[in-house]
């Protein structure tokens, strides 16, 4: 499986945030891969429409994902706007963000994993 | 200083707000509960700008109709514990002791200080302009990297610790964000292209004024940077956005760099970011920091003012671009401060991002009611 999630939004425009960036499953720790799987499936995330939550008016500063997920030959992408209130796909977000701020910290010199 | 000649008090304050605070503070406990305030309300304001701003500006300033209120400002701290799940737990009511929960303590002055800023300086009550009390609610979900108004509250997460810090941090950020809700009261402008950039830089200058009033800093003391202290250390960077230097406040592996353009030559035409907010606001932010330096001493005395005075004009409209709103903004140093150093100060600034305002646009009445409309002038900053 393969994840990429772009984020949009919040306080200011980060363009390294902007581009998409990948979770590397096998770089986490095999629980934490599995688990991201597994939020992956509990979201149906194959058959959520393009864009999901719709911006409210008059909402400055709020925040977008766009996810996109390849697995065995199908690749889907899906856009969240916040406040995503769905549970699953509240997991699911809260996962990979987890997942890509794990891979980051782990990444940078000097820091434990 | 004013001139006192020129100058004209604020548009509706009959009774300044620092005399009042006097009396308030010198009154009984009695008076000081009962101190009145003078102000117009936002409706009586409201209905004389549209009955008036079309032919005659000016009589918006002259004739002001008053009415007495007082000081409304009704703070309360919602904990929300780390859930998304609204409205929590309140921790902190108006009047009450600090708690030992920092974010509680931020948000709490955060407001208590834009609050007073709008109040002391404009005499608004408040986002609306009629005492709308204010609620934040703090500790939202999980290392959530954000803080936004939504229309009548304010939100706080407290970071992922990694990028940033809790988003209470920054006083500028939070009264970025309850500015967000004045231009919703006042404007509005979409949240789209260059009217969103304009949204975005609102916000901004009156973060930016709201810190500096605090820190008692005159325009060359200022660092006129947005969101101090919001990165943790990992980031290579000061903060999310310079007014003075746009582009240049932080450029970090993560991140990435700064995209802010400070001049028109370097707009970015773009789809992300709702077609860049965030992004072109440092054009007609980096015009306000040049107006500011330009007249020197407190930014929010005159520039600021004209700045407040243009955002509540009733050309404003919902989709207005650069061009546009520059034109407001020097009418407005003319409607308040008569021609001069004022006026002169914000064309010049203008210019100097790349967008000219030209003399006749401005001051011939008849071109008032057309400053919507497309114009061929050099200079024109692109329809985004």
């Amino acid at each position: 499986m393969h994840i990429e999630i772009k984020r949009e939004g919040g306080p200011a425009y980060f363009p390294g945030l902007a581009r998409p960036r990948e979770v590397d499953l096998t770089s986490l720790p095999p629980e934490q891969a599995e688990a991201l799987r597994q939020c992956v499936q509990a979201a149906r995330f194959f058959e959520l429409p393009p864009v999901v939550g719709a911006l409210p008016p008059g909402a400055p500063d709020a925040r977008r994902f766009t996810l996109t997920v390849e697995e065995g030959g199908r690749r889907h992408t899906v856009q969240f706007i916040e406040p995503v209130e769905e549970p699953r796909l509240h997991e699911l977000l809260e996962q990979v963000t987890k997942a890509e701020r794990a891979q980051r910290r782990g990444a940078r010199p000097g820091t434990p994993g | 200083m004013f001139h006192p000649t020129r100058h004209r008090h604020s548009i509706h304050c009959i009774l300044p707000p620092y005399l009042a605070r006097s009396i308030a503070q010198n009154g009984t406990s009695e008076q000081r509960e009962r101190v009145l305030r003078t102000l117009s309300t936002d409706s009586t304001f409201r209905a004389l700008r549209l009955a008036g701003s079309r032919t005659t500006p000016s009589t918006l300033v002259t004739r002001p109709r008053a009415m007495m209120v007082e000081s409304a400002l009704h703070r309360t701290i919602f904990d929300l514990k780390n859930s998304e799940a609204f409205p929590g737990t309140p921790v902190r009511f108006e009047g009450q002791e600090a708690t030992d929960d920092i974010a509680v303590t931020e948000a709490y002055d955060g407001l208590g200080d834009t609050y007073n800023f709008f109040w002391e300086i404009f005499g608004r009550n408040s986002i609306d302009g009629d005492g709308m009390p204010l609620q934040a609610f703090v500790h939202y979900g999980n290392n959530y990297d954000n803080a936004f108004w939504d229309g009548r509250r304010m939100v706080f997460g407290d970071g992922d610790g990694d990028l940033f810090n809790r988003f209470t941090i920054c006083l500028d950020v939070i009264a970025h964000e309850l500015a967000h809700g004045v231009t919703e009261d006042e404007g509005p402008l979409w949240y789209f292209r260059q009217a969103g950039a304009l949204n975005e830089s609102m916000s901004d200058v009156f973060g930016s004024l709201v810190r500096q009033m605090k820190l008692n800093q005159k325009a060359d003391a200022a660092d006129w940077l947005i969101g101090k202290g919001l990165f943790t250390d990992n980031v290579e960077g000061v903060a999310l956005r310079s007014m003075k230097n746009p582009g240049t406040a932080f450029d970090d592996d993560v991140l990435g760099k700064d995209p802010q353009p400070g001049h028109m030559k370097d707009y970015v035409r773009t789809w992300e970011d709702n077609g860049g907010v965030h992004i072109n606001s440092g054009i007609p932010n980096r015009a306000f920091y040049l107006v500011a330096s330009h007249l020197g001493g407190y930014a929010w005395e005159r520039a600021g003012r004209i700045w407040y005075d243009a955002i509540r004009d009733s050309l404003i409209k919902p989709d207005m671009g650069f061009l546009d709103f520059a034109r407001i903004t020097v009418m407005s140093a003319t409607r308040l401060f008569g021609p001069g150093e004022e006026e002169d100060a914000v064309r010049e600034a203008w210019e100097q991002v790349g967008i000219r305002v030209a003399r006749s646009g401005v001051r011939m009445p008849a071109f008032v009611g057309a400053v919507t409309q497309p114009s061929t002038q050099a200079g024109r900053a692109p329809r985004a």
